[in-house]
């Protein structure tokens, strides 16, 4: 069992990693290619400047991602100490880290909702004056 | 010219902000963070419109807008929020704060631009 929980989190943190990575990567790119186009006094149409913009969604959406994992991996090793201490209080953890997990499942689902902004929408119109 | 301060923690944001705002006849500043675009404003930055972001470490966008309305130069700036959130719940806490609008992201090009032209009044 132990043997399977540090696999599951070493799993995990290699997927923080590679978000993490893409998150670097994109936004150099993106910051490149800005560059370019300013030094260079390009004009960019509104459809690039639109589609310029989710690297700035991409990143909030694999920076929510990682949030989640991270919470995922504290519960892991929660469980774990308590796994290697008592088993009585073990399978009480399993109970709780189900919970836990679901929770995390959820708060995650409802950020990747609130970080999507217009994608995937039909909305036409973004702009809302109080 | 009138001033539109931005207030973004991504600087691809705030690029694509830059671009859309070159063209305007409006003087622009873009901060990465909203301590530092408070910073200047208590040292006597006057702008005629913010436009902020909502999901910021340190202090987001409701946060920003609470201190903005604690000084006397900002305390009827129109602050337009700028974000990837479209949850209502958010929309009326904005507004109850005195917010005055809330743009979408990604935002239209051409529809930031009636927005901010709108709020300033630019001919």
């Amino acid at each position: 069992m132990m043997q399977f929980l540090t696999k599951l989190d070493g799993l995990l943190t290699h997927i923080k990693q590679v978000e993490n990575e893409t998150i670097d990567l994109t936004r150099e790119a993106q910051l490149r290619f800005v560059q370019f186009i300013e030094k260079n006094n390009l004009h960019a149409d509104d459809a690039t400047i639109e589609a310029m913009q989710y690297q700035d969604i991409v990143s909030q959406q694999l920076s929510a991602s990682i949030e989640a994992i991270e919470s995922v991996q504290a519960y892991l090793q929660y469980f774990s100490k308590a796994f290697s201490e008592d088993d009585a209080i073990a399978m009480q953890s399993i109970q709780k880290m189900d919970d836990k997990l679901g929770n995390a499942l959820e708060k995650a689902k409802a950020k990747h909702a609130a970080f999507s902004g217009r994608l995937g929408s039909n909305e036409e119109n973004g702009i809302e004056f109080f | 010219m009138p001033l539109v301060i931005f207030v973004d923690d991504s600087e691809t944001a705030l690029a694509s902000t830059r671009m859309v705002t070159d063209s305007m006849p409006i003087e622009v500043k873009q901060y990465l963070s909203a301590t530092d675009a408070l910073r200047e404003i208590k040292s006597g930055l006057t702008p005629d419109l913010i436009i902020t972001d909502m999901n910021m470490p340190v202090m987001n966008g409701f946060e920003f807008l609470q201190e903005l309305r604690k000084h006397a130069s900002t305390l009827r700036t129109p602050v337009l929020m700028l974000t990837t959130e479209t949850r209502d719940e958010l929309k009326v806490q904005g507004k109850a704060l005195g917010l005055t609008g809330w743009i979408v992201k990604p935002f239209n090009p051409a529809q930031l631009k009636q927005a901010i032209a709108r709020v300033l009044r630019l001919a």
